[in-house]
């Protein structure tokens, strides 16, 4: 049986050596920019970050709790319209519009949640798409309030100032990459908690079996929409945090159906239901769909001599690989769920109690 | 004594079919009452709907003096009224403590309350060895034990069991008979379904007999067995 495995000490209590692993990694990653020069590999990092925090997010509700919603992007871009909207419109900065993004997005999840949980399983997949739908296409068709199809262009983001000193006027890189390094730390936090707390089992209790949930006294519906809300805010947070970030949002790149499966990969590829899933799924993917579409692969495979670029091969590649980055990445995904059902965090821990057994 | 759970003309369709037509009874403080009858005799949906599943076509069922009709089962469960269920419902991918501890939580927002609480009614089951299995990998015996271990921890007044024992070998019987009649000392009400009839005329104080979802027959034990329409519903007509 394939559920043996999963180490049900996790829940209770951490040991010493993980904590001063975490420290230490936390630790590192706060001095990655200042020994890491190459905006490159910060970028690569921001995006790590945030697809760690909307990961972690859906983790919440479809990990912990069971519901696999497939309409994330709609919590991720109303905080994506909402910090855009305010800055570019009213000028009111990102880290207020930030509040406000999260606050839509915690109101939006309580509206759809209490008419979208009356349904169960695959209903409420396609109840979750359809609602991200309706969001895409409002944001599409409304032009006067969210410039439709032409989309939003940050043309400057106001310096955070403290008093009267500037802390930073985001012309480089390196505070993106604090503020998202911030957000994966509260969202570690915030999923942490939910574990170790009512919620955690309660949430677990629904994912496992609603019917024997409701006769333990546990009040679906409050539960549900609890964990939505959470998944939601926090959703919004990664969507606030990549507009003002990319500087640039439209319908279809916030609000579109790619983004809300793209979101539910991230957990399905790292392991669903634990806080280290989402992280490993981001770290897997981002590097990976970059790698793809810078052409690394037919580059790698000049440069190592397998094949010569003058062939004709060679030069296919090199032309149209990078074009095929969608159709490898789509290709690899499968085969990743293929051979690895639980996530790769779910594949190591059964390689680890199998080297442990024999 | 006073009465603990009065049920009044409960009637409930599915569509044309009536399920449970016009069943009264009353179970008083302590008691064991035994629910008995053939397959499809109406027995589980009565369960339902005392316990918020459905909500009966008609009449109605009063908890401690208190109509239950409409409520959700969370509420029923919270106002101490806890159903077991006859395909066993384990949460498969958390471990036996975490599984009663879920039940335990019901009366309580503190874990370490609720991991004391959770251990002691895992204690009563005597299943302490397998408390951090996964109760997806229980054998059926131990999955029904600890579906009463985590229907206990929400600290009920009135338990339903539905079919503790089915599929057990004697020798697990055995055990859960006696921990029905451990559960009975701790002046827990209980409401038992059951096929086995030895079992069932041992530990019951009153038994109900449903039939087609009527009432057949109600009465202590020797007057059941004793009933030429219990006969004849179980073993048909003599021609």
């Amino acid at each position: 049986m394939r559920m043996t495995f999963v180490n049900t000490k996790d829940q209770r209590g951490s040991s010493p050596v993980k904590i001063v692993l975490f420290l230490a990694i936390v630790a590192l990653l706060f001095l990655f920019p200042t020994f890491v020069e190459s905006t490159y590999a910060l970028h690569i990092m921001i995006l790590i970050f945030i697809s760690i925090i909307m990961g972690s997010s859906w983790n919440i509700l479809g990990g912990y709790t069971g519901q696999y919603s497939v309409g994330h992007a709609a919590y991720f871009g109303v905080g994506a319209y909402a910090t855009m909207m305010l800055m570019q419109f009213k000028q009111i900065p990102p880290w207020y519009g930030m509040w406000v993004g999260m606050a839509a997005a915690l109101v939006v999840a309580l509206v759809i949640g209490s008419i979208c949980f009356r349904l169960r399983g695959p209903y409420f997949v396609l109840a979750s798409i359809a609602v991200a739908e309706i969001f895409r296409v409002s944001a599409l068709n409304l032009k006067e309030i969210t410039n439709g199809a032409e989309g939003i262009l940050a043309t400057e983001i106001p310096p955070l100032k403290f008093g009267e000193t500037v802390v930073t006027d985001f012309l480089s890189k390196v505070p993106f990459y604090y503020t998202g390094l911030v957000g994966v730390l509260v969202i570690i936090a915030v999923t942490w908690l939910v574990q170790h707390s009512k919620l955690g089992y309660y949430f677990q209790a629904i994912r496992e079996d609603q019917d024997a949930a409701h006769s333990l006294g546990i009040n679906l519906n409050v539960f549900k929409n609890t964990a939505l809300a959470i998944s939601a805010i926090f959703t919004s947070l990664a969507g606030s945090l990549y507009a003002v970030y990319v500087g640039f949002i439209d319908p279809t790149t916030v609000l579109a159906l790619d983004l809300s499966v793209q979101i539910v990969l991230i957990c399905i590829i790292g392991g669903i239901g634990t806080i280290l899933g989402p992280m490993i799924g981001a770290v897997v993917l981002v590097p990976l769909s970059e790698a793809l579409r810078s052409n690394i692969i037919a580059e790698g495979l000049i440069s190592s001599g397998l094949v010569r670029e003058d062939s004709g091969l060679g030069s296919f590649l090199k032309e149209n690989l990078a074009h095929a980055h969608v159709l490898i990445y789509g290709i690899l995904v499968v085969v990743v769920i293929l051979f690895m059902p639980d996530g790769v965090l779910g594949f190591f821990k059964k390689m680890a109690a199998r080297k442990g057994k024999g | 004594m006073a009465s603990i759970l009065e049920i009044k003309h409960v009637s409930k369709f599915f569509g044309g079919l009536a399920a449970n037509s016009d069943v009264s009874f009353d179970m008083t403080q302590g008691m064991i009452m035994g629910l008995i009858g053939p397959n499809g005799a109406g027995k589980t949906t009565l369960f339902n709907c005392i316990t918020g599943y459905y909500p009966p076509s008609r009449g109605e069922v009063f908890f401690n003096g208190k109509l239950m009709n409409g409520l959700e089962p969370d509420k029923v469960c919270k106002l101490g009224m806890a159903r077991t269920w006859q395909k066993v419902r384990p949460l498969a991918k958390m471990s036996v403590l975490d599984n009663v501890m879920v039940g335990a939580l019901c009366r309580t927002n503190s874990l370490k309350t609720a991991r004391e609480m959770a251990m002691e009614q895992i204690g009563v089951v005597r299943l302490e060895h397998k408390a951090d299995f996964l109760a997806g990998g229980l054998p059926i015996g131990e999955r029904k034990k600890l579906e009463v271990a985590r229907v206990l921890a929400t600290k009920p007044q009135l338990l339903l069991l539905d079919e503790v024992m089915g599929g057990l070998n004697p020798a697990e019987s055995e055990e859960i008979i006696q921990l029905i009649l451990d559960i009975k000392k701790r002046g827990i009400t209980q409401m038992v379904i059951e096929h086995d009839m030895k079992a069932i005329m041992r530990i019951s104080d009153r038994i109900v007999v449903l039939n087609s979802g009527e009432k057949l027959a109600e009465g202590n034990p020797e007057e059941i067995v004793n009933n030429p329409d219990v006969v004849a519903a179980y073993l048909g007509t003599e021609h």
